[in-house]
């Protein structure tokens, strides 16, 4: 039992990883929080879907859905952000207007997959077997569909990780994102750089729409909870930290899976506000976050 | 304006006057638009308890819908298992309200931007559920909260036209007056002075002897009084309480609704009301117009909200009732 609780929570965690991920590129590379995230993600599962539908592979749709999602990120930054950040910069609403900015824009992407596909729940067809492993007698609950996920999440990390570490592009990322002038000082073209943060971002979150989607049902908010999930996990994680955000999702996960094996389904989001007080009242800027904390 | 000395009476006066018309007009127009007048009385409140915090204290919540649940529930709570009369257990709600907010506030004031919005969503969508955990809350049915007719010696004065909806109006539009008196007041006192001097520079604010942590809490307490009365007034129009009447889209509504109105800006919190309350309305009108198909008029009020909230996020980032433009519009008129 404990086991299989374990390898439920690696499932969804992988998930929460994910998002997570694509909340940090974005936060690294623009200090917004894209409450946009989940929209754009289901933008691009429901451009895979009808793919899918058109050409019946499964596989043929993943990378287009990955490439529009990347797409939709980059055209965000360019047509919106850009525009939001050079026109509302003092007042009280400076802060919170990148909030307020991406939740309108949530709801636009929202609203638009409604008028086109509508607000019924859609069956994604899932290329993998979700029936659980058998070894001897007993079936735990981890299927095929679920190691596609668990594996998929692991290889975006990866790359991502590889392109951060190895690679001038990643070293680019990490500079705009840490001293952007003197990182355009340095040659870095910073605002391209960070369009391309964006980029990765709406690829990441297309994958976990892409993954996550044929183990439940497909709607306008069907990722609502999972962005949520991702949110909660990044900020444990420290919004500035790749790593923390992988780590805060696999805790979550499986925190969340041992809550809903052993006290309940109807308490798991109250128990995850409970998780990130106790976190950053600790650490008011996640395990990972930088040790700077409020000055007054 | 701004050198204009202040009078709290004065103030009251025309808050007063204000209402006197509001409530006679309330006479004139029909049962739909008295439930809508309602609606917008309650969303002022909401709305101001967000101005409060975020316009002049600088912290973000997203998570008064929760608050406006705790509010709610209590209210109905008491109203239902203890039979308080129902101005006593909208007073209660707010009581526990005031409580929780400043239970969170406290820890709130320890995280700055994105760490506390992530903490106030997790709180907007984790509390609602815990009506299923608990039998007394009353599960997805919810609790009842239906205050009947209006008292009789209001239909004795008044005659037997005095609706239920009519009474709602006036206690909302009474409430809500109140707390635009109230709020005013309180900005315009040394408390006001401080958190708006802890917004703009907490250092210096900090040096000159403003003790920033206490009066981010305090914004949170009180923001929290004045969300939770909203939710207990909600559940009143609404005759019940359930986990669906605050889901998390209320939670953004009310911070769509204090942006409409300029985040700085109190006296916009009435602008921002109409807005949320008009929206759909309109936004329904025209579904109609377009052929009244299933997928138009289940999006077109999310659709037209959202572009209004990006428009005015870009265009008119002090909100609709903006200094700028009245003061552009007032100039134009003044010199030709």
């Amino acid at each position: 039992m404990f086991i299989d609780t374990l390898l439920i929570g690696l499932s969804s965690g992988a998930i929460y990883s994910l998002m997570a991920l694509a909340l940090v590129l974005v936060w690294r590379s623009t200090r917004v929080i894209n409450f946009a995230q989940s929209g754009q993600a289901v933008l691009s599962t429901y451009i895979g879907y009808e793919i899918t539908l058109r050409t019946h592979n499964y596989w043929v749709s993943l990378p287009i859905a990955i490439i529009a999602g990347a797409l939709l990120g980059s055209s965000i930054d360019l047509l919106f952000i850009r525009v939001l950040t050079k026109r509302v910069k003092s007042g009280p609403i400076a802060e919170i207007a990148p909030v307020i900015a991406t939740l309108g824009l949530l709801g636009l992407i929202q609203s638009l997959i409604g008028l086109i596909w509508g607000n019924a729940f859609l069956q994604y067809p899932s290329p993998l077997s979700a029936k659980g492993f058998t070894f001897g007698t007993h079936t735990i609950p981890f299927s095929p569909q679920n190691s596609m996920i668990v594996l998929s999440s692991a290889a975006v990390l990866a790359v991502f990780g590889i392109i951060f570490k190895y690679t001038d592009l990643g070293l680019a990322l990490r500079a705009a994102s840490f001293q952007p002038e003197i990182a355009q000082l340095a040659g870095v073209r910073v605002a391209r750089v960070r369009n391309i943060g964006w980029a990765f971002a709406g690829s990441a979150g297309a994958v976990a729409g892409a993954v996550i989607t044929p183990t439940s049902t497909l709607s306008p908010n069907s990722l609502d909870l999972l962005f949520v999930s991702g949110f909660i996990a990044a900020v444990i994680g420290g919004l500035d930290s790749l790593i923390g955000a992988v780590v805060g999702g696999v805790v979550l996960g499986v925190g969340f899976s041992f809550i809903l094996q052993y006290i309940g389904s109807s308490v798991t989001f109250l128990m995850g506000f409970i998780i990130l007080m106790i976190v950053l009242l600790v650490r008011p800027r996640g395990i990972f976050g930088s040790k700077v904390g409020r000055h007054a | 304006m701004r050198s204009r000395r202040f009078s709290p009476l004065v103030h009251g006066g025309l808050l007063t006057l204000t209402g006197a018309v509001l409530l006679l007009l309330s006479g004139f127009v029909d049962e739909l638009r008295t439930y809508q007048g309602a609606q917008v009385a309650v969303y002022v409140i909401a709305i101001s308890s967000i101005v409060l915090l975020t316009g002049y204290s600088g912290q973000i919540s997203l998570g008064h819908g929760a608050i406006m649940a705790i509010g709610g529930y209590a209210a109905a709570l008491s109203f239902v298992k203890w039979n308080f009369p129902f101005e006593i257990a909208i007073l209660f709600g707010v009581i526990v309200g005031t409580i929780s907010g400043f239970i969170l506030g406290v820890a709130a004031a320890r995280l700055s931007g994105p760490y506390l919005a992530g903490t106030t969503l997790a709180l907007a969508v984790g509390l609602p559920t815990l009506a299923d955990q608990f039998r007394v809350l009353g599960g997805e049915q919810g609790l009842n909260f239906d205050i009947g007719d209006p008292p009789t010696w209001i239909t004795k004065i008044e005659g037997s036209s005095f609706t239920q909806y009519k009474w709602f109006f006036w206690i909302t539009t009474i409430f809500a007056l109140f707390t635009l008196w109230a709020i005013t007041n309180l900005l315009h006192s040394s408390f006001g002075r401080n958190w708006r001097a802890s917004r703009n520079n907490p250092v210096a604010a900090g040096l000159a002897g403003i003790n920033v942590a206490r009066g981010k809490v305090l914004a949170f307490t009180v923001s929290s009084g004045l969300a939770s009365l909203a939710g207990a007034l909600f559940g009143l129009l609404l005759g019940l309480v359930t986990p669906s009447a605050f889901p998390l889209s209320l939670s953004f509504a009310i911070v769509t609704g204090a942006v409409l109105a300029g985040v700085g800006n109190l006296a916009g919190s009435i602008v921002g009301a109409v807005v949320l309350v008009a929206i759909p309305e309109f936004s329904g009108t025209l579904a109609t117009h377009l052929g009244n198909s299933q997928k138009v008029s289940a999006n077109l009020p999310g659709l037209a909200m959202s572009l209004l909230l990006i428009l005015v996020v870009l265009f008119l980032p002090n909100g609709l009732g903006s200094a700028q433009l009245v003061k552009k519009l007032y100039k134009k008129f003044t010199t030709t």
